[in-house]
């Protein structure tokens, strides 16, 4: 390929698609979108479109004859669906059998993430179900996917401590060897596109807002410096131990925009 | 159960015997049904749509009806290499000549065994078409998404119309199946992933249907620089992409929009209750149905009118609901064990066979064959349902 990120951005500086390194791509979102459900939200980052629905809290299916199912737990069971289109891909993508390995690693880890980050506590014997379809896909799928989670369980009215947002970072470069502090000629990118993803090394981040609480609560000063809290981190590609510091720095950082993008579509409904 | 209730129309609702027999007698009330939701018999629910949503697809549109469902269908095409080459052809005719006129009997029993291989060079192959349907809660390989999609797939790669071949402005020779060869050698594959985004709320049908036909419309292909029997090499301008259901070119002072000639074909879902023809049922009435078809009807580019492509009978869930007990086989009210025992000898079964008034009896399917004319007619006829729906579709501005 004549054309990428590790060749071209030493001298432009520039990515793929223009951005500078620490730019976010167009994010636009909306909730509300499908009555039929308890909440739903529609989100793009750049190409990347997802559409997620949630149903519940509610009454577990019955039948699931899992001993650990929803009725007999004390808290209310996260279900995850993630369903990447056909067409979602520039090729479309033939698949065997139910669902393919990319996409139940994100339904894994989104579980798991919301699971811990609701406040499922205040409905016991109960399931809140999340579906996931993914329209088209150009990378950070696992970080778009949990805004748009994000915004579909505020949407549906389920309690949580604050948002919690998702954002990619990599490395301009393979990233292989030790940082040399001296010369410093590998850039951190901010939410990587997927020939980018192909390319270089790569971090999923999610983080939280704490809630202020006790004394926290009542200093008025410090409401405005919210805390953050990283409360999901996912990695599938290899890069030296020195650099993740500053591709978590980074991370965090698109994380806070993101935050402030979110907020205002919620606040806009 | 599931298994069941998975391969007929719809999941069954939670309606109590008394309920089903409400809803069936007022659905078939002579010549006025009264319907649930309080619409005419031949009126359709409200619907938003939308086309080329996604710009990663060749086609795709949105529809959502007001209770809440939605369809997003993308449509993928991809340049395939034909699986009959034409060396395979000469082999044939080569063997012939060599082996002399004994052998030629076999060699045109194998001709026919290969003959849906070669028709394919010529005009297409109804496998270049695949359809898949996504609905939550059922894995892709279920009862209901696979027989939709098959119901769906099979009028539209079935319909042969235009067949003119005159190549006149928006004609389209060969329907779909011939619109999707390129040359002898090499074709398009056709990929139409339809999603559903929530639960079925009732039989998903007329909704993907309408979804599909509108993702078909807007789909472009992109327009063949090479010609004859090359390989193909195409513009890589989008813009100059061509639709894969050809318009034909209007000025752009005519103040009706492009009609198209050809248009994909759409499935309609009609039930029988009684007497009465009831379009695009709701869940709650498809529980009480006679009978439920789906019926596939396109337009004839020959004759201005509408043309009939297939009616299949879809299984109706009615007749998996609990029976009603008439008051007189009641043993709740008769008080004593001795009298119940009396009641049940005198009414001897409880699926008797004459129905009594108010009494739900699971209906056994069947239509009569009036009724079934009346349906085609109701479909077919100038200005009838189908002329409506279609003129709905084209309402909806594409591409």
């Amino acid at each position: 390929m004549p054309l990428d990120t590790s060749t071209t951005y030493p001298l432009t500086k520039l990515r793929l698609d223009g951005r500078r390194w620490n730019e976010l791509r167009l994010l636009q979102a909306q909730i509300s979108t499908n009555p039929a459900s308890s909440g739903s939200s529609y989100l793009c980052m750049g190409n990347t479109a997802i559409m997620c629905s949630v149903h519940g809290p509610a009454e577990g299916k019955r039948g699931d004859g899992s001993a650990g199912g929803a009725a007999g737990s004390a808290e209310a069971i996260v279900e995850v669906d993630v369903n990447i289109a056909g067409f979602a891909g520039v090729d479309r993508k033939r698949r065997v059998g139910g669902s393919d390995r990319q996409s139940s690693r994100i339904a894994t880890t989104l579980r798991a993430a919301f699971q811990s980050h609701l406040h499922t506590y205040l409905y016991p014997h109960s399931t809140i179900s999340i579906h996931v379809s993914v329209l088209s896909s150009d990378g950070s799928l696992l970080a778009a996917a949990i805004n748009a989670c994000t915004l579909a369980l505020v949407d549906a009215g389920i309690p949580m401590p604050g948002l919690l947002c998702g954002c990619t970072a990599g490395m301009s470069g393979s990233a292989s060897t030790p940082r040399d502090p001296n010369e410093d000629s590998l850039d951190p990118l901010l939410d990587l596109s997927l020939p980018e993803e192909q390319e270089l090394p790569f971090l999923t981040v999610g983080t939280t807002t704490a809630v202020p609480v006790g004394e926290m609560a009542l200093d008025e000063a410090d409401a405005e410096e919210e805390e953050m809290k990283v409360s999901m981190l996912n990695m599938d590609s290899k890069v030296h131990c020195t650099y993740i510091e500053t591709m978590l720095a980074v991370g965090i950082d698109g994380c806070k925009q993101i935050r402030e993008v979110l907020d205002g579509v919620i606040k806009g409904r | 159960m599931s298994a069941r209730q998975a391969s007929s129309a719809s999941q069954t609702p939670h309606l109590s015997p008394a309920e089903l027999s409400y809803i069936y007698t007022s659905l078939s009330l002579p010549n006025t049904p009264i319907r649930p939701d309080g619409r005419s018999s031949t009126q359709f629910r409200p619907l938003t749509a939308e086309t080329d949503i996604l710009p990663g697809t060749n086609g795709s549109a949105r529809i959502g009806f007001a209770d809440g469902t939605q369809a997003i269908v993308g449509v993928k095409a991809e340049v395939e290499k034909t699986v009959v080459a034409a060396d395979a052809l000469d082999l044939r005719s080569i063997s012939r000549q060599a082996q002399g006129e004994s052998l030629a009997r076999e060699s045109s029993e194998e001709k026919e065994s290969g003959g849906a291989g070669e028709d394919g060079t010529a005009t297409g192959q109804g496998s270049w078409v695949q359809m898949s349907i996504e609905i939550p809660g059922f894995r892709d390989d279920d009862a209901l998404p696979v027989f939709l999609a098959e119901m769906m797939r099979e009028p539209l790669v079935g319909s042969v119309s235009g067949g003119s071949g005159k190549g006149e402005d928006g004609e389209m020779a060969g329907g779909l199946k011939g619109r999707l060869v390129i040359n002898r050698r090499w074709h398009w594959r056709l990929y139409i992933d339809v999603l559903l985004l929530s639960q079925p709320l009732s039989y998903p049908l007329p909704l993907l249907s309408l979804t599909t036909h509108l993702a078909l419309l807007s789909t472009k292909l992109p327009k063949l620089k090479s010609q004859g029997e090359e390989d193909p090499f195409f513009d890589d301008d989008w813009a100059a992409a061509e639709y894969l259901y050809p318009r034909t070119r209007t000025t752009i002072n005519t103040p009706k929009p492009p009609s198209q000639n050809v248009r994909p074909p759409i499935t309609l879902l009609i039930l029988s209750a009684g007497e009465n023809i009831i379009f695009d049922p709701s869940r709650e009435e498809i529980a009480v149905a006679d009978s439920v078809l789906a019926v596939s009807i396109t337009r004839d580019s020959e004759s201005d009118g509408l043309k009939l492509l297939s009616i299949r009978t879809v299984d109706p869930p009615s007749r998996l609901t609990q029976p009603g007990v008439a008051n007189s086989d009641n043993v709740a009210p008769l008080g004593s064990t001795g009298a119940a025992e009396e009641a049940s000898l005198q009414h001897p079964s409880v699926g008797g066979e004459e129905e009594m008034a108010g009494v739900w009896r699971p209906r056994r399917g069947g239509v009569k064959r009036g009724v079934i004319a009346r349906i085609v007619k109701m479909v077919l006829k100038k200005g009838g349902v189908g002329e409506e729906v279609l003129e709905g579709l084209e309402g909806v501005e594409v591409g």
